[in-house]
């Protein structure tokens, strides 16, 4: 077996061949259909000056290989290929033949009035894409778009306008309905790979919203409100301070000799005495501070694959995708950050893998994280007492635990993958990178 | 066994065995004060006792440092509290170590050329050394390989593949599988003081005297002095300080007219060393052990329990955010990342991190505004209440992998 030698093949490259596919060329066996070469181990350097003989001889082979694949004509059957008209006025594309298995994730039926022969008109609902959608299926070669005009000039009855090449699809579509570049480069992405693509502020009335998602916002409390749930360990250590006469100097006022019941716990407990956790947003002297400008919006609701997706009632999203150019934008700051995780729903730690019996219902894991600003440190008054008695008191039992040996999360699993999540896609000159930026609970999991 | 090979314990062993027993032990307190029972006990312990009181005696190791403003650290000189502040909560870094103060063994085992208790450091050498020789095996069989590939080809013969010997064997070596072909016996010698005229027998060299130290960063000693009160900072001339002496000591020591004699500007709420110490005692607070993370381009590391049981999970860079941006442009001190920083940074230590197996975390500090709170809430550690700490974690999307 030859082992190869070279550069490594970007499925990118066939997809940017340029190629018109129309009723007059006949697709037949006579092209030899592209194939993506199988790749081959690197070799680190040339071993004589320009290379060896074999690594020369194996070179050519690649690079020969390479053509070849590049050089094959990319057809599709007559029987598959799409027809759209694109109209500029309202950057949409109106699907006038659809073939095969893309419009059951792409297109949304829009009713329009139809100037039938008598000059009456009617509202008729008619598929429609949105510019996105017909660039990728255009360049992809699966729909073959007309542009809108007004004088007939093909001499078929059943198709309108001028034929677009791809290029000219480009040009057209980039640009319309809020779609740049980088946001076509990250839709196209992700359609390849299988996922279905939906946008998360519907630009009109007539694209299907997306559920409404279960959010617990970060309000703006009233006054009162902000005083009370301001600093929430503050507060209570607060109340403490009166109780106990805090000393700032003295945090734990380790000056005694003896304690009841000191163990490492309970001195860690006490020092949690910085405010920290997303529950309060972050104050500011500015009034706005996210500009109307900042490009750290949600924009792409993403689905797995997998999923059953359905057009006219799409399920709650898998992602949520932020694309942004990577060249002109920076990391997004706090405040940009926290207006972002406000609009997204929770997602519970993830449950470690069931070994053995799988459970019938994972119980709510949310109960001990609770977001309540009220701090937890409210109890021990009456546990110490209880406590201190336990040995005069009835066997009480023990109180339900929430979770199981299995179904308890890991805190290191439940640290990684955060509350509250959005995937930023910065794509620098078409180089796409992802980010998951995740709000972090550190505060919920404490070690000791 | 090579020490670059991964150890294959078995999965029984995993839990127990003796060096984790040993660990345990050893380090077993997270923190210096340590409680016991006391042995003897008055009657009215007893007493309390009966009523399911348990009543503890707190035993707090009196340290002692001294504070050097040029290096912004606290030395810790006696060898015995190095060594118990280090095995209890692992605070500090010895200055002529890695991390816990081992030069005295270190000097003791390359006296002795007797590798018994192989330090940390001895052990990093020895496998260095090991998988130096490795590669260069490596490099001459994979140069063999090439030569008959490039023999064959010029003959005409069909070109076997670089690696196989004909009959299947692996001709280039892989880490899973080389083994030294000789044993390394000499331990690498880290120092060569005196071993010309050593010959053993310690009479006649000169005894070996400590001159190593601990050194704790400001935030540390600060934790230390003032949450668990077990530390004494003094100054150079040896007078012990104050907590309020400390707590502006600390702060001007990062003012910009530190080496001038004239006194320190308005004191601010963006000063390095309160930013620093707000995530700090946040994290310790909740139990982790915070460690410095220069060496993974981010400031901090968590550990669980410390750095001699697992690796470092998290990595935590600071980013400080203004609440008023006039703050920050008056301000004398450049903290660093106040900004958000570009794309290509991110992308960076992402990846430094994540070839670690480390998970990065932003951690955002806000700093109160200065027109919000009176100067003289800085006078105290109370201001610290006025900071808060927010975690952000960061990770790699692969929508690939994500498909399932």
């Amino acid at each position: 077996m030859v082992v190869w030698t070279g550069r490594n093949y970007r499925r990118g490259y066939l997809f940017h061949l340029q190629c018109i596919s129309s009723k007059w060329t006949y697709s037949s066996t006579s092209t030899a259909r592209p194939v993506i070469p199988k790749r081959g181990e690197k070799d680190f350097e040339p071993t004589s000056a320009g290379g060896s003989g074999l690594q020369l001889h194996v070179l050519d082979r690649s690079r020969n290989a390479m053509f070849g694949a590049l050089r094959a004509t990319r057809t599709i059957a007559n029987k598959s290929i799409s027809y759209a008209v694109w109209y500029p006025d309202i950057a949409r594309a109106h699907v006038t033949v659809a073939r095969g298995i893309h419009f059951t994730a792409m297109g949304h039926s829009v009713a329009r009035q139809n100037a039938a022969e008598d000059g009456s008109s009617k509202l008729q609902k008619r598929l429609e894409l949105l510019p996105e959608e017909a660039l990728y299926l255009v360049e992809r070669g699966a729909m073959l778009c007309f542009k809108q005009t007004q004088a007939d000039i093909t001499g078929m009855d059943d198709i309108e306008g001028a034929p677009m090449s791809v290029q000219q699809a480009f040009a057209e579509m980039i640009g319309q309905e809020d779609l740049s570049l980088e946001k076509y480069q990250v839709f196209a992405y992700f359609r390849r790979l299988g996922y279905v693509v939906t946008r998360s502020e519907p630009p009109t009335s007539a694209y299907p919203a997306p559920p409404p998602l279960q959010v617990q916002k970060a309000v703006s409390p009233s006054v009162f409100q902000r005083l009370y749930s301001l600093f929430p360990l503050f507060i209570s250590r607060f109340s403490r301070i009166w109780r106990r006469s805090f000393d700032w100097w003295r945090p734990l006022g380790l000056g005694r000799w003896i304690y009841y019941d000191m163990k490492y716990a309970t001195i860690f407990r006490s020092l949690r005495f910085i405010p920290s956790g997303h529950s309060v947003p972050p104050k500011s002297t500015e009034p706005r501070p996210v500009t109307k400008s900042s490009p750290y919006k949600i924009f792409y609701n993403i689905y797995k694959p997998s999923t059953s997706f359905r057009k006219t009632a799409p399920p709650p999203p898998d992602f949520f995708v932020v694309v942004v150019d990577a060249r002109s934008t920076v990391m997004p700051s706090l405040h940009e950050l926290t207006a972002l995780f406000d609009v997204l729903p929770e997602t519970p730690p993830p449950l470690p893998r069931q070994r053995g019996v799988p459970s019938a219902k994972p119980p709510n894991i949310n109960a001990p994280a609770s977001n309540s600003p009220l701090a937890p440190t409210l109890q021990p008054p009456s546990l110490s007492l209880r406590r201190m008695f336990r040995w005069m008191l009835p066997s009480t039992p023990a109180p339900p635990s929430v979770s199981t040996q299995q179904q308890k999360p890991n805190p290191f699993a439940a640290l990684k993958a955060g509350k509250r999540s959005a995937v930023i896609a910065a794509v620098d000159a078409g180089n796409i990178s992802f980010f998951r930026f995740s709000q972090g609970a550190f505060e919920e999991w404490p070690m000791i | 066994m090579s020490l670059i090979t991964p150890s294959n314990r078995s999965k029984g062993r995993r839990k127990g065995g003796p060096r984790n027993n040993e660990n345990n032990r050893i380090y077993g307190n997270p923190l210096p004060v340590i409680f016991n029972t006391p042995t003897e006990r008055p009657p009215i312990y007893k007493a309390l006792g009966l009523f399911g009181i348990p009543i503890h005696e707190i035993l707090n190791p009196h340290c002692e440092g001294f504070v050097d403003v040029a290096t912004r650290s606290v030395w810790v000189s006696d060898s015995k509290q190095s060594m118990l502040l280090w095995q209890r909560g692992f605070f500090g870094k010895g200055d002529l170590s890695r991390s816990e103060p081992s030069w005295l063994a270190r000097q003791i085992n390359a006296r002795k050329q007797a590798g018994k208790g192989l330090t940390s450091e001895e052990i990093t050498a020895k496998r260095r050394a090991e998988r130096k020789q490795f590669k260069l095996d490596r490099a001459q069989a994979i140069a063999a390989a090439a030569a008959d590939a490039e023999a064959a080809f010029a003959e005409g013969r069909v070109v076997p593949t670089p690696g196989v010997a004909p009959d299947g064997t692996r001709l280039i070596p892989s880490a899973a599988t080389w083994k030294p072909s000789t044993s390394l016996e000499e331990v690498p010698q880290l120092t060569q003081d005196d071993d010309d005229e050593g010959d053993g027998d310690t009479e006649l060299e000169e005894p070996l005297e400590n001159i190593e130290h601990l050194q704790l960063t400001f935030p540390e000693a600060f934790f230390l002095s003032w949450t668990l009160d077990c530390l004494t900072v003094c100054n150079s001339e040896g007078e012990p300080l104050t907590l309020a002496q400390v707590w502006t000591l600390f702060q001007d020591a990062h003012s910009p007219t530190l080496l001038l004699s004239i006194p320190p500007p308005q004191r601010r709420f963006d000063n390095p060393f309160l930013v620093n110490y707000a995530v700090y005692h946040h994290y310790r607070s909740l139990g982790w052990v915070v460690k410095s993370g220069i060496k993974f381009c981010v400031d901090y590391l968590l550990y669980k329990r410390g750095p001699v049981f697992h690796h470092a999970e998290f990595a935590i860079v600071v980013c400080p955010v203004y609440e008023d941006p006039a703050d920050q442009t008056n301000s004398p001190f450049d903290l660093q990342n106040a900004s958000p920083f570009s794309w290509s940074w991110l992308s960076t230590i992402n990846r430094v991190n994540s070839q670690v197996q480390k998970t990065l975390i932003l951690t955002y500090v806000t700093i109160p505004a200065l027109s919000r709170l009176r100067e003289d809430v800085l006078s105290s550690p109370a201001c610290l209440a006025h900071y808060s700490v927010r975690e952000v974690v960061l990770r790699r999307f692969i929508p690939a992998r994500m498909r399932d």
